[in-house]
Parts: C-alpha cells; sequence; structure tokens
C-alpha cells in the first residue's frame, strides 16, 4: 500500500469507517470521524485567524487526542506544527519562539511562561473550538500543507546551546510513512504503542503509519511509565500489537518477567529506534517474545525518523556482536566518507551520508548551520549525519558512534557542547567539560561534568552541586542535567588550547 | 546489616554522583532530580548483581522508594 497525500489518507479512514477507535487514553477513546471533525474545527478556526501565511504554529502539549487533532488541524489549515512537549523547561520554550517567530502558540494545555510578541491561542478557547459540535467544520483545503511545505518542525540539541528546528516537509514524511507501510509488515487497523513524547521524532513512527493504516494509538503518558508500578498495571490492559520505543524503554519492561508473549499475546511487532539496540536486548526479547518480528532501524530527525531497517531474528543476533542497523530504505543513498569527503571502501569506518526524499530541507532560520550539514547530491537532498559507521558488502550498514561530541542516552540525542554552553551560563561556573560514561555495551548511562567553579561560599561541593543543577535545569531539558559534577581547579587542554575532552572521556571510563 | 546500609549508599552515591545520598538519606531522590527512570533500572540492577535482592519491578511504586533510608529498608527485608 503506497499513498499520495498524508491528510486526505487519514481523512478518507474516516470515510470508509468513522467509529473505528483512532486514539486511546488511559481507557477513553476517540473514533476516526471524531478525529477529523475536531481536526478540521481547528483548521477553519486558525484560518479564520489571520496568521501569517504559511507560518508555522507552536503546539504545547502532552500525551493526548487532543494533541494529534490539533496537529492535524494546523496542517489541514496550512501551518507546519512544532511539537513542545509539556515536560519542557520554560527556556526551552522561550528560545524555540525566538528561533522559529511562530504565527501563533497553541496551547492544548496552558503555557508555563510568557512568550513576548507571539500570539497565544489560549487552552480555553481551543479547547471550545474541539468541543463545539455546531462550530464551523469548512476550510480551504487548498492551502492544506503539501510537498514541499514543511508539515512539522522539531528542535533538536544545537552545539551552541540554542536549539535548532529540523524542518520536514509534507514529501519527507510521505517517503518515510509509505516505506514504513511497505517494510515493516504492519497490518490495516493494527494497535500501536504511543509512548514517546510528541516533540521527539521517535513518536512519528507510530503516529502517522498508525492513522495511515486506519489503526489505534494507545497512548502511555510519562505519568504511567515513570512509576514501575503503574506502569507494569497499565502494559498488559493497553493490549497493543505494534510496540513502539527506544531500546532503553523496552530494557525496563524487561526487568518483569512476566513481560512476554504468554501474558501479551496481541503483540506481535516491535519496531525500535533512537540509540542502539544491543545484542543482549535483542537476545531476551526474542527469548520473550519468539512469535514477534523485532525490527531495528536507525535516522538522524533531519532524515525523518529512520532510514535503515532490519528484521532482528536469533541468526542475527548470534552473528554479530553488535547489531547491524539494517539496508537503507530503498529510495535512499547510504554510504561512508573519510574526513576528506571521498567514499570509503566497503567494511571501512567513515562518516554516513544520507542522501533521499526523506531528507529535510534544513534548519529553520539556520542558513548557516543548514549549509554545514545538507547538500545535493545528484538533485537529492543530503544530510552529513555526524555518525560514524560502516557498509558492509551486502549493503548492510553498522553504527559505530559518533564523528563528533554528539551522544545518545536512554534515545535522547544530546550535544555536549550544548550542556557545556548552558553550564557555562549558570552563575556560579567559569569553565566546563561535559563527557560521557559509558557502560560496558557502549551505552551511554552518565552525563558527567568536569566544572571549574567561580569564586563561592558554598560549604561544600554537594551544596555546590546542587546549586549548579538547580539553575541549569531552568534552562535544560532534564536528560540534558549531568548526573555528577567533578569540581577542578583547571581543565587538561590539548595543543591548540581548547580543552581536552577526549582525555576526561579517558578518565571517568577508566575509573 | 550495616554490610547492606553501605552498599546501598555506595550504589546511590555512584548512580546519583552525589554524596548528599549518604550525608540525607531522608531526601527524596525522584523530587530532587538525583533519580530518573534509567536511574531506578540501574538501581534495580545493582542491588540484584550486588546483594542477590529481587525485587519486583511491577512492585515498584516510587513513594514506597523514595529515600535512602526508605530503600534500605526494602532490601533489608527482601534479604
Amino acid at each position: 500500500m503506497a499513498i499520495a497525500n498524508i491528510i486526505a489518507t487519514i481523512d478518507q479512514n474516516a470515510q470508509s469507517f468513522p467509529k473505528r477507535i483512532c486514539y486511546e487514553d488511559q481507557g477513553q477513546t476517540y473514533s476516526y470521524e471524531t478525529l477529523k471533525t475536531t481536526s478540521d474545527r481547528v483548521a477553519a478556526f486558525l484560518q479564520a485567524q489571520d496568521l501569517p501565511k504559511g507560518s508555522p504554529v507552536v503546539i504545547y502539549g502532552g500525551q493526548t487526542f487532543a494533541v494529534i487533532a490539533t496537529f492535524l488541524g494546523a496542517v489541514k489549515a496550512g501551518h507546519a506544527y512544532i511539537p513542545v512537549d509539556t515536560h519542557s523547561p520554560k527556556e526551552r520554550l522561550i528560545q524555540i519562539n525566538d528561533v522559529a517567530h511562530p504565527g501563533a502558540v497553541l496551547e492544548v494545555e496552558s503555557l508555563p511562561v510568557t512568550l513576548k510578541g507571539t500570539e497565544v491561542i489560549s487552552a480555553a478557547t481551543l479547547k471550545a473550538v474541539r468541543e463545539d459540535t455546531t462550530g464551523p467544520t469548512a476550510y480551504d483545503a487548498s492551502v492544506s500543507v503539501a510537498g514541499d511545505d514543511n508539515f512539522y518542525i522539531i528542535f533538536t540539541s544545537g552545539t551552541t546551546g540554542v536549539p535548532k528546528g529540523v524542518q520536514i516537509s509534507h514529501a519527507n514524511l510521505l517517503s518515510y510513512v509509505n516505506w514504513t507501510l511497505s517494510d515493516f509488515d504492519l497490518y490495516p487497523g493494527i494497535r500501536a504503542l504511543s509512548q514517546a513524547p510528541y516533540s521527539f521524532d521517535l513518536s512519528v513512527m507510530d503516529l502517522y503509519p498508525t492513522l495511515a493504516l486506519g489503526g489505534t494509538l494507545v497512548a502511555l503518558p510519562k505519568e504511567i511509565t515513570d512509576n514501575f508500578k503503574d506502569l507494569f498495571a497499565a502494559l498488559p490492559e493497553l493490549k497493543v500489537n505494534e510496540w513502539v520505543s527506544t531500546p532503553s524503554f523496552v530494557e525496563i519492561c524487561l526487568l518483569e518477567p512476566s513481560f512476554a508473549q504468554a501474558k501479551y499475546p496481541d503483540l506481535t511487532r516491535f519496531l525500535f529506534c533512537g540509540e542502539e539496540l544491543t545484542q543482549k536486548t535483542a537476545r531476551e526479547l526474542l527469548k520473550r517474545f519468539p512469535d514477534a518480528e523485532i525490527y531495528n532501524t536507525y535516522g538522524p530527525t533531519e532524515a525523518t525518523v529512520a532510514v535503515t531497517s532490519v528484521q532482528i531474528t536469533q541468526e542475527t543476533v548470534d552473528q554479530y556482536n553488535r547489531l547491524p542497523i539494517g539496508q537503507a530504505k530503498p529510495d535512499t543513498l547510504i554510504y561512508a566518507v573519510d574526513e576528506h569527503d571521498q567514499k570509503v571502501a566497503n567494511n571501512v569506518n567513515g562518516e554516513l551520508i544520507i542522501a533521499g526524499p526523506s531528507v529535510s530541507k534544513g534548519y529553520l532560520n539556520n542558513p548557516e548551520k543548514t549549509a554545514k550539514a545538507f547538500f545535493t547530491l545528484d538533485g537529492q537532498q543530503a544530510y552529513r549525519s555526524g555518525d560514524l559507521g560502516f557498509i558492509d558488502d551486502q549493503g548492510m550498514i553498522f553504527y559505530r558512534g559518533r564523528t563528533d561530541f554528539q551522544i545518545k542516552m536512554h534515545g535522547y540525542r544530546i550535544e555536549l557542547e550544548d550542556v557545556d554552553q548552558n553550564l557555562l551560563q549558570v552563575s556560579y561556573v567559569k569553565q566546563a567539560s561535559t563527557v560521557p560514561r559509558y557502560n560496558n555495551l557502549h551505552k551511554v548511562t552518565q552525563l558527567v561534568a568536569y566544572v571549574v567553579p567561580n569564586k563561592n561560599d558554598f560549604e561544600s561541593d554537594i551544596k555546590l552541586t546542587q546549586a549548579i543543577k538547580a539553575e541549569l535545569s531552568q534552562n535544560v531539558m532534564e536528560y540534558m542535567v549531568p548526573q555528577r559534577i567533578i569540581f577542578q581547579d583547571s581543565l587538561p587542554l590539548t595543543a591548540n588550547g581548547k580543552v581536552d575532552r577526549k582525555t576526561l572521556i579517558a578518565e571517568v571510563n577508566n575509573s | 546489616m550495616d554490610d547492606v546500609r553501605t552498599t546501598v549508599l555506595d550504589i546511590l552515591t555512584d548512580l546519583t554522583g552525589s554524596d548528599e545520598v549518604k550525608e540525607n538519606p531522608d531526601m527524596n531522590l525522584f523530587e530532587s532530580g538525583l533519580l530518573d527512570s534509567m536511574g531506578t533500572v540501574q538501581l534495580l540492577l545493582e542491588l540484584q548483581s550486588q546483594l542477590g535482592v529481587d525485587a519486583p519491578v511491577s512492585e515498584f511504586d516510587r513513594s514506597e522508594w523514595a529515600t535512602p533510608n526508605k530503600i534500605i529498608a526494602k532490601v533489608e527485608s527482601m534479604k
């Protein structure tokens, strides 16, 4: 099955089976018909607001049906959406607002901060629009997002402490969704787990393929996953067929012995992305769910969710200590280059270059960073991933790390320089260098910050650590706050005078 | 019993990167942001490998494991 337009496909599903459930949130269900009328009302309302034509809108909310309906309403009205999760710190909202100049901020939930100079459409207004069953649903579909128009913009960590907005067009998303529909053995009406926050592009892996298939998204919000007792009470009740998460999240679930086929007979598809799937986790999962199909995938946000996939079988885990990330999707070319931009031979490590129709046009309002990371190759948009890997003689791709100081921790992408920049904003910090601590499976388990403090009156390092963490967490996501801070009088330098992060990495991983 | 206390506090110190857990064993690890979901997973794995304690994750209620002292009491009750 291949689709031509995402909005039209979802609306067609509402016509074909209006009463079918598209979203389930802790027992509350919503039909495709409700999704269509609600998103139509949001679209009609937005078009009546006289927002700057084609401007993106920030949508602030959690893991709810209202958020999904607002996403669709925005793209129907002709506006790309910027999803911002309710667990984001205030400063991130301010930074995103400053970079994006959105036409409006749509509060599905109330903002924790005032955004100067930006029109805010209140939670109460939007709720009234969504729920007014007599409200207008007619909108001008000729301006709906299509082709190269941006569909969504997801903000990622940037090296200078300012987040970068990755622009994903309808064409980018369509390429991704069509590949997912054809290569992952998913089926119409499938029930899919919706656990990843919508501001993290892993969520797109469940969102649009499921809605295109006329399936049901089953929400599992952070409030539940955070408390394991609640998580394991909720999990068997979800009755999902398809699991989409980071490997880290499934590793939590594997701690529970009953997380296995016998208790979850309907769960037959696992899709992983966001970080390395270890052989150990895959082996355990195969043992627990012998009838399930397990897919490992890989892809940066800049190339729309994922661009490689491979089914992980018993043979795969027996053959490789570090699992492959798969082969490139058919419309996409992936190759590895050396530091002089020359293609390297098979089985030789290089930076992975991704070229194809799902590669983003670049970063919103950031031509400098766009020019550094993107280029055109034979008429296709191409992206320098910064990921290190090699391709074997069969075209199977293997990930081996980063060429720079970006890391993945628990699925979250973190630029170490970004953490440093934000640490330097903290009043007690004079110099800072953040490094990852790895476990024996090459996974990052902690961020450790080496800090040269300013003169201060704190009675102990512990008090100083607490004060730094408290100030830092005003500005960055929770996952970017280092677990440990080590205080030093000075930081080691390289020959050309930069902080020698590699020495610090070696130090923290040898202790 | 002191062994359990020492081991648990050492594990928590390593996971949180802070000696605070030893000095203030009644502090709330979750509210203070010292322990998140993945930190909790590592805690359970360390308790299993270092102390042989199999804490059933499905009964892991944050409120019952919220402070170093509560964790020590839990572990001692399961030894």
